[in-house]
């Protein structure tokens, strides 16, 4: 190809793209973008088509937290854009590389409340990392060569390019740049030597240590890292949910998640410790519970690449800004073995004091704790669990034993209902070779739902389970314990709504829409399931088919989220079932 | 939100950013769209025409003012802060 080659800022923008690596682009067409999608068609990468722009965004992120590359989408100006906000800020608060492109209306038109027109740069900046709007075609490569740098350093996140449509159109020669280089954006910290001797030191003077891995062991690549020390050493580690799968549940070391829903024996041995060595954690409200009370014995060391997070939420006795990895390759020789007997007794009396467990409330009703367990072994825990938000969420959390890296995908800071259907579908695009299982709530379900063809059209081997609980089951949960039973706005099925909703008791069928109906009509395989002998053999039987399905199982409506740390409160204050 | 009995004291915050379209909109969100208020707010060039430089008053407590410090430090196109406490 002519180096000098002139062509339109569409083209050099999916030239660049190519340049970039990209290999899936997700997204959604319209009259501000048909100059990028009139090239698309000749472009090395896949084009997948979702049905709403919002189910294209979180296919990128799917993607993204799947493979760790970043997720790419298009998608046009106005409601195009602003329906990507949701993806957008899920993303971004779980640190998920993303590159959005977004159409714009002609640069002259800006201002003017034309047709389709968004301040999208004004709209996306906080749930964004960075963005850009775009002046002319010349700037493109470079944009993009930047938009791709910013996305994957420092702590990841989504990032906007908007481009106007005459720039789209508009003639240039840029080309892609060798090597990229940001005058004020320079992420990269590593950990002082006086640091890394901090840290061996305490570490190896500790009697009650615990490792607290999050989301950040993950994407810095680090679970191999971490068990090497907490092997070495005998350290116990616990995860936050973002970190479920950077330590193996089936290690007797493992303690499992920690906080609002997290194991006694987790949230227990973080109030005992006497070091607490927190990576590439956040110490969201959701984990610590109360501040005051939150690891109070221990001394805190925070490694993590971002260094706004460190002493954010927690004080910190040593606090590191550098990649988690680079942190435990260094100090890992400088560890010394330890038994930590007493300790580790310890924390078996509290593991076998209160194991996860739940009540069956009725026995021929299927407990939703119950779905996830059957999920585990017919897929060897070795499925893509992709969740959806809500109590089902907390269960895939708890009754799963999460042991690979990037096997749990779940939107832990937004908690965006959603989210399931479409990040599992991404997911699955990305890794056509692993088993995927979104679990859904009944209401998560329904918002993203349109997105299941896409599964289909692209024959992914992903299944879709839905919990039907009949109800918005944790709005329902909160509602038992704090609001006295006064389940306002949270129950699905017509029995059981409050009078105010104006509605005659007398519909035939209780629970609507029929989700296998529902799956069928879009072109998938469908089972529901409400007899407890037929559970684990029809998830086997769709997860093992390789092909999209969904199974819907109907599941007794009041059970619990358990064990619970009630917002605000320490770890004395648990709840139990 | 910050706890407003704990906002006693006045900060001034010095920030050289890259002077592009949209830069300014970015701190102010950040500082505001946190619940902070700013006092006073100064923006002017520097000798390098593609340098502005912001002076930014704000009311808060030191462990606030860190943390918008850092979430400063975060931003693509903030190229240097400082602060110091001002005298009320
Ligand atoms: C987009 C969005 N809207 C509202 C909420 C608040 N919310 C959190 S969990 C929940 C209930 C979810 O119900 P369902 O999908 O049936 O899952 P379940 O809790 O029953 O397992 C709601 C409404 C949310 N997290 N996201
Ligand atoms: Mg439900």
């Amino acid at each position: 190809m002519n180096h000098n080659a002139e062509r339109s800022g569409a083209r050099a923008l999916v030239e660049s793209l190519e340049k970039a690596g990209v290999e899936v682009l997700f997204g959604y067409p319209g009259g501000a973008v048909l100059d990028i999608f009139n090239c698309l068609t000749d472009a090395k990468f896949q084009f997948i088509l979702g049905r709403h722009e919002q189910g294209s965004a979180h296919m990128a992120d799917g993607y993204a937290r799947s493979t760790g590359k970043p997720g790419v989408c298009v998608v046009t100006s106005g409601p195009g854009a602003t329906n990507t906000i949701t993806g957008l800020a899920t993303a971004n608060m779980d640190g998920v590389p993303m590159v959005l492109i977004t159409g714009q209306v002609p640069l002259s038109q800006i201002g003017t409340d034309a047709f389709q027109e968004a301040d999208t740069t004004g709209i996306t900046r906080a749930v964004s990392k960075h963005n850009f709007l775009v002046h002319s075609a010349d700037e493109i490569p470079e944009i993009v060569a930047q938009a791709f740098y910013i996305a994957t350093h420092g702590k990841p996140g989504p990032v906007v390019i908007d481009i106007p449509k005459n720039c789209q159109q508009a003639k240039t020669t840029a080309q892609y740049p060798e090597r990229v280089s940001l005058r004020a954006y320079h992420p990269e910290s590593a950990a002082t030597g006086t640091q890394m001797a901090r840290l061996a030191k305490m570490l190896n003077d500790a009697k009650r240590p615990v490792i607290y891995a999050g989301g950040g062991v993950i994407a810095s690549g680090a679970a191999k890292d971490v068990a090497a020390i907490a092997h070495r050493a005998n350290i116990p580690v616990a995860t936050t949910l973002m970190g479920l799968g950077a330590f193996d549940e089936h290690d007797p070391l493992s303690l499992r998640m920690a906080g609002m829903h997290g194991t006694w024996a987790a949230n227990r041995a973080i109030a005992d410790a006497d070091l607490l060595i927190a990576l590439g954690v956040r110490f969201n409200d959701r984990i610590t519970g109360k501040l005051a009370k939150y690891a109070s014995k221990a001394k805190i060391v925070h490694v993590d690449c971002d260094p706004a997070s460190i002493g954010k939420n927690v004080g910190v006795d040593l606090g590191i800004v550098a990649d988690v990895k680079d942190v435990l390759t260094t100090v890992s020789s400088r560890v010394k073995s330890a038994s930590h007997a007493d300790w580790l007794e310890k924390i078996a009396a509290w593991k076998a004091e209160r194991p996860m467990s739940y009540k069956p409330l009725h026995e021929a009703v299927i407990m939703p704790q119950q779905v996830v367990e059957a999920i585990d072994a017919a897929t060897d825990g070795r499925a893509v669990i992709v969740t959806d938000v809500g109590q089902h969420q907390m269960w895939c959390a708890q009754y799963f034993r999460h042991s690979i890296p990037r096997h749990f995908l779940s939107s832990g800071g937004m908690g965006t209902m959603g989210f399931g259907i479409p990040a599992a579908i991404g997911a699955a695009i990305a890794r056509p070779d692993h088993m995927t299982v979104a679990v859904c709530g009944d209401g998560g379900a329904q918002m993203t739902f349109e997105e299941l063809v896409v599964a289909v059209e692209h024959k992914l081997p992903l299944t879709v389970v839905v919990i039907n609980n009949g109800c918005l089951g944790m709005v329902r949960q909160w509602q038992e314990l704090f609001y006295k039973g006064n389940y306002s706005g949270s129950i699905l099925t017509v029995k059981g709504r409050s009078a105010n909703e104006h509605l005659e008791q007398d519909l035939e069928y209780d629970y609507l829409p029929d989700f296998t109906m529902m799956a069928k009509a879009h072109g998938a395989a469908a089972y529901r399931v409400i007899d407890p002998a037929k559970l684990e053999p029809t998830i086997r039987k769709a997860v093992k088919s390789g092909k999209p399905s969904l199974v819907e199982v109907i599941v007794e409506p009041r059970a619990n989220v358990y064990p619970m740390i009630p917002g605000g409160h320490g770890v004395e204050d648990t709840v139990f079932d | 939100m910050p706890d407003k009995n704990a906002l006693t004291e006045i900060y001034r915050l010095n920030c050289f950013v890259e002077n592009k379209p949209g830069v300014l909109a970015r701190i102010v969100g950040l500082i505001s769209g946190r619940g902070y208020n700013i006092q006073t707010l100064n923006v002017g060039p520097t000798e390098d025409g593609t340098v502005s430089r912001m002076r930014i008053d704000v009311l808060g407590t030191e462990k606030v003012l860190e943390q918008i410090m850092l979430q400063l430090r975060n931003q693509v196109n903030v190229i240097e802060v400082t602060s110091r406490r001002r005298q009320q």
